[in-house]
């Protein structure tokens, strides 16, 4: 007959019964086991000791329950399934049993992932209930297997826990019983705050008839702090605390004292519930709170205990229990540890509070690291600031770098004294650039190496004869550096009227005579604009691809897009022939490049903006001497004139008037002719038709013709043979439909351009873009042949009818001429890429920007 | 069926370092409807490889091919052409695939392109999870069709453990406890008696403790097995 345990011999004899918790440390010293021992002795009746409780490492229950012996307290080991398979855990049973442990706790386990090696294999050979019939076989004499056991069979009181607030609530009672079934004896329950639920768990038990059968201990913990209450509320599952044992500690002066006496109350509450028979007191890391509950919850003096001793640390056991040879051996061993008595410092374990202080450090050091991040980027952005205030001190104090075509354009048109001063002060620093000038001059086309300062396309406006008198005795000295500063700065020059402006190549010749002429004047009335070229060093595109193998980036088209003649004789212009998207040179070639018509009016234009209608406004009056002066003066390849005048809803002027200003055009000169109706359908009919009879044997476009009047118009343009503009409101479908309607009354693809309706920048150019470059990417990539037509893009009218074009010069807005002319360029230019092969624009220095970027794009 | 995921792609580059014309072999079985090793992951993962090493300065010439199954030698013959004319392959079959021609092909060397994982089933698009141990002993029969051993983070034959609230698992929250769901179904059912029996420790031999599991039906196997 085994002897009891202390706790069973209590139980069974009607005692109520005080339980405590240890949690051994997370390092190898016996010293602090045994010091919390000491505080619990006298006060509980036996005293459980932790299985790596939330799969934290620690010393092992059963070395700890040695140690417990060893300082004359009764243990309570604890078996979790998480650790151990079958094999093992019998193994470490009948060791513990060997070792004088009595009361064993039978659980499940922690999952590894709550703790701190969660890669962990978790083992879970068995379950708890699976565990506490393996002991009780064991106890019987059976392994798990069946096999007996032969010889000293090991004996155990065996307890396991419930939690009498998990879910499924209901069920909770009846696994209860399933656990007395397999062996349980006694029961220790999950901490308890919420005693009227505690008490229907209990009630259910009675009604199962659970209570004759098991030992039940209500567990209890005295909250240390606010915090821990929190933390036992929020973020412990299976733990219910009641708003009033939150609210109790908020308005407690001193927490750990309303702790303890939470706790004690709630034994006092419990202990009247019928079933209970004891408390489990946890109380980890504040083992010291024990002894003071439970003198106040009046279980003091507790029974002491016979002298109880580890079965091998006393000479007087080991002569008692001398059947085993084993113990003398283990005797001897544990001996050293008793006799050593070091004071050593306390561990700070990990229990729940211990975990909260650590969630605070880890609180902190968040916060820290988020601090330290912004210092960071704070830092960064003051570096950027510096950067931005570095690049600002150069740009305009000390180097003037030259960013050819933003700086022209950027100079105010009222030339004053004062500015010119400004300009001569930079002298000095321009000067610097002497001989790179004068060197550059010599270019005569752009030429990669050469980039970076050449500007071939300046257009000093000023004729030699005119002012240059009068400037050279002005300002003598000041010429040179003028002349410096022109080809660096480019600042404003005047532009009288009546001017030669010399063609492009010619002029880069004569550049430095011209130099000398041009200058800046107070009286001046119409400013020019420099259009600079492109800045930096060209690299060859084989040299930037020549990591990247070609077929990563090249796609070849498998169509082609058809070339359009526009007008006759050796003044003709053919538009479209490319076999790859624009300018991608790599891929394909455009035979013919983007090409360029200036567009004229039929009337003399009420509302243009002034920085357009001052380069035209001498010949407003007569549209042969405008087209005249855009083919002279502004070099024009091509000429559209825009019969704006019949529009019905605006003068509504006769076909009669439109044959006579197209005569006027036609013998004024020679490049072709572009003829743009009004775009109301019916009315551009009747004029289109008279004037196909004027202009049909140059050759020229007409258009639009839209689908409600493509029948006659296109009977027009066959008996003509002339090119037409198909116009589309913006849509790949109604474009294309419009060319196959077009096709089958008998005009043949290449005498189509079409005309998507183009937008402005600000006013639906993506929209363009994109519609443009789907017609283009499916005709090349897709083999869509009714798509494979040139685009005609009617730029100027859209861009300069716009609000913004027309503002004046503000702080805001920035310079009226400048802004007016970025515009039509950057529409101009977007359009292109899009697949533009001919645009019709209205200011030369758009038209000039446009040539320079193109001519830039063109180099592979 | 059987769910994978691809593995990054720089681990399937160390594997092929040394190489200069793989083949990126593909399955069209439970890879390729969990979308990790069918066609189209075998030319995104071709590609992804082409350009990697062309950026690394070292081209790779990848071939892509894809089987109707590779747990079966029958359909794996057609690996017979590429051997001597590839280097590697990288197949992105499940595990059993890739061993499968590490056997039947010892010169080849191939390397898993997919990490196998669970038995699952596709719950919505894009959505896996894993509903089956393969324990090889089904005791579903007694908790109402839901698997305690791949579903319950403990494998608990006696469940719930305290940890079950909210009907949630307490290890892993964004899944529901399925003892909890076997407790209710059994009570709705009126079978809520049979969880009072205690439930047995398992055998576990037949869920892969035993060592390599294998399975043979003689009966199949006289009738002209392969």
């Amino acid at each position: 007959m085994e002897i009891k345990s202390h706790l069973e011999e209590l139980l069974s004899s009607g005692k109520f019964v005080v339980t405590a918790e240890i949690g051994p440390p997370r390092n190898a010293d016996p010293e602090v086991i045994k010091k919390k021992a000491k505080i619990l002795k006298g006060y509980v009746d036996a005293v459980n000791i932790t299985d790596c409780q939330t799969a934290v490492v620690r010393v092992s229950s059963m070395a700890s329950a040695v140690l417990v012996m060893s300082e004359g307290l009764e243990p309570v080991m604890q078996m979790t399934c998480r650790d151990r398979n079958r094999i093992g855990i019998q193994a470490d049973l009948l060791g513990a049993s060997a070792l004088g442990i009595k009361n064993l706790l039978c659980l499940t386990g922690d999952h590894p992932k709550f703790g701190n090696h969660p890669q962990a294999k978790p083992v879970f050979d068995l379950d708890s209930i699976q565990l506490i019939k393996l002991v009780r076989g064991l106890k019987e004499g059976r392994f798990e297997n069946g096999e007996e056991i032969k010889g000293r069979r090991p004996y155990f009181f065996i307890g396991a826990a419930e939690n009498p607030f998990a879910e499924p609530f209901d069920f909770r009672p009846l696994r209860l019983a399933k656990k007395v079934k397999a062996g349980a004896r006694f029961i220790q329950t999950q901490i308890i705050y919420n005693v009227e639920k505690f008490r229907k768990f209990m009630e259910r038990c009675r009604e199962l008839g659970l209570l004759d059968k098991v030992y039940i201990l209500a567990g209890i913990t005295p909250p240390k702090s606010l915090g821990m209450a929190k933390y036992m509320k929020y973020n412990v599952p299976g733990l219910e605390v009641p708003d009033e044992i939150i609210k109790r500690l908020e308005d407690a002066k001193d927490k750990k004292e309303e702790g303890i006496q939470i706790a004690v109350d709630i034994i006092q509450q419990v202990k009247e519930i019928p079933g209970v028979c004891g408390v489990h007191i946890m109380a980890i890391e504040w083992e010291e709170a024990v002894p003071e509950i439970v003198k106040r919850a009046g279980l003091y003096p507790r029974e002491e205990a016979p002298s109880f001793m580890p079965p091998f640390v006393v000479e007087k056991v080991v002569e008692k229990v001398v059947e085993k040879p084993v113990e003398v051996i283990v005797e001897k061993i544990i001996e050293k540890p008793v006799e050593v008595i070091v004071e050593k410092v306390i561990e700070k374990e990990v229990p729940l509070e211990g975990e909260m202080a650590e969630e605070k450090i880890f609180t902190l050091i968040e916060i820290l690291s988020d601090l330290k991040a912004s210092l960071k980027s704070l830092k960064a952005g003051m570096e950027s600031l510096e950067e931005g205030i570095a690049r600002l001190e150069e740009e305009f104090l000390r180097k003037k770098e030259v960013r050819p075509i933003r700086k022209e354009v950027i100079k105010r048109p009222e030339e004053r004294p004062v500015e010119r001063e400004a300009f001569i002060e930079e002298k000095p620093k321009i000067e610097e650039r002497v001989e790179e000038v004068v060197v550059k001059p010599e270019a005569k086309e752009v030429k990669p190496e050469v980039k970076p300062e050449v500007k071939p396309e300046i257009k000093p406006e000023v004729k030699p004869e005119v002012k240059p008198e009068v400037k050279k005795e002005e300002e003598p000295k000041e010429i040179k550096p003028r002349e410096e500063e022109k080809l660096e700065v480019k600042p404003v020059v005047e532009k009288p009227e009546a001017k030669e402006i010399v063609e492009e190549k010619t002029k880069v010749e004569v550049k430095p005579e011209v130099k000398l002429e041009t200058k800046p004047e107070p009286e001046v009335k119409v400013e020019a604009i420099k259009i600079g070229g492109l800045k930096g060093i060209y690299r060859p595109l084989s040299e930037r691809a020549k990591n990247l193998p070609q077929d990563l980036y090249m796609e070849k088209a498998t169509g082609e897009i058809k070339e359009v003649v526009i007008g006759n004789g050796d003044r003709a212009i053919k538009v479209g022939g490319v076999s790859t998207l624009n300018f991608h040179f790599f891929e394909g070639e455009m035979k013919n490049g983007v090409k360029f018509a200036f567009e004229i009016l039929d009337i003399k234009p009420e509302d243009w903006p002034e920085s357009l209608s001052k380069y035209y406004r001498d010949v407003f009056h007569d549209p042969a001497l405008w087209a005249k002066k855009c083919v002279e003066e502004y070099g024009a390849e091509a000429i559209c004139l825009y019969l704006v005048g019949t529009d019905p809803n605006f003068l509504n002027l006769p076909p009669q008037h439109a044959k006579k200003v197209a005569e006027a055009v036609v013998k004024a000169v020679d490049v072709p002719i572009i003829v743009w109706g009004s775009g109301n359908a019916e009315k551009d009919v009747e004029v289109l038709r008279e004037v196909a009879d004027i202009v049909g044997e140059r050759g020229a476009v007409i258009g639009p013709i839209v689908e409600a009047n493509h029948r006659t118009l296109a009977a027009v343009a066959m008996g003509y043979n002339t090119p037409v503009i198909a116009s589309s409101p913006i849509d790949v479908n109604l474009a294309k439909q419009l060319n196959i309607l077009l096709e089958n009354m008998g005009l043949p693809l290449d005498k189509i351009l079409m005309d998507p309706s183009i937008g402005a920048l600000g006013y639906g150019l993506e929209y363009t873009y994109s519609v443009m470059e789907r017609i283009r990417l499916a005709a090349l990539f897709a083999q869509d042949t009714k798509l494979q037509v040139p685009f005609i893009c009617s730029i100027g009218r859209e861009v300069w009818k716009t609000k913004e074009a027309g503002l004046p010069t503000d702080e805001l807005m920035g310079e009226a001429e400048s802004r007016g002319i970025l515009m039509e360029a950057l529409t101009g230019i977007a359009l292109a890429l899009a697949g533009g092969d001919l645009l019709i624009m209205r200011h030369p220095k758009s038209i000039e920007l446009c040539k320079e970027l193109f001519r830039g794009l063109s180099m592979s | 069926m059987i769910i994978a995921e691809r593995r990054p792609i720089p681990e399937i580059l160390r594997n092929i370092e040394d190489y200069q014309k793989i083949l990126v072999l593909g399955c069209r079985g439970c890879v390729a409807i969990c979308s990790a090793g069918g066609d189209r992951e075998v030319s995104i993962v071709a590609e992804a490889i082409r350009l990697a090493r062309t950026l690394q300065g070292k081209p790779i010439e990848v071939l892509e091919d894809t089987f109707i199954r590779q747990c079966d030698p029958e359909y794996l013959e057609p690996l017979k052409d590429y051997q001597g004319k590839v280097e590697a392959v990288v197949s992105l079959a499940c595990g059993v695939g890739v061993n499968l021609i590490a056997d039947l092909y010892p010169e080849i060397r191939v390397y898993p392109g997919v990490d196998t994982s669970f038995y699952g089933a596709n719950l919505s698009l894009g959505e896996w999870v894993e509903k089956c141990r393969g324990c090889g002993d089904c005791i579903i029969d007694r908790t109402a069709g839901l698997c305690p051993i791949a579903r319950c983070a403990k494998n608990l034959l006696n469940g719930p453990c305290g940890g079950s609230q909210g009907g949630r698992c307490e290890v892993r929250k964004d899944m529901p406890c399925i003892w909890h769901e076997i407790v209710e179904r059994l009570k709705a059912r009126g079978e809520l008696e049979r969880l009072l029996e205690i439930w047995e420790p398992k055998d576990w031999r037949s869920a892969g403790g035993d060592g390599l599991r294998v399975r043979v039906r003689e009966d199949l196997r006289l009738n002209g097995g392969k």
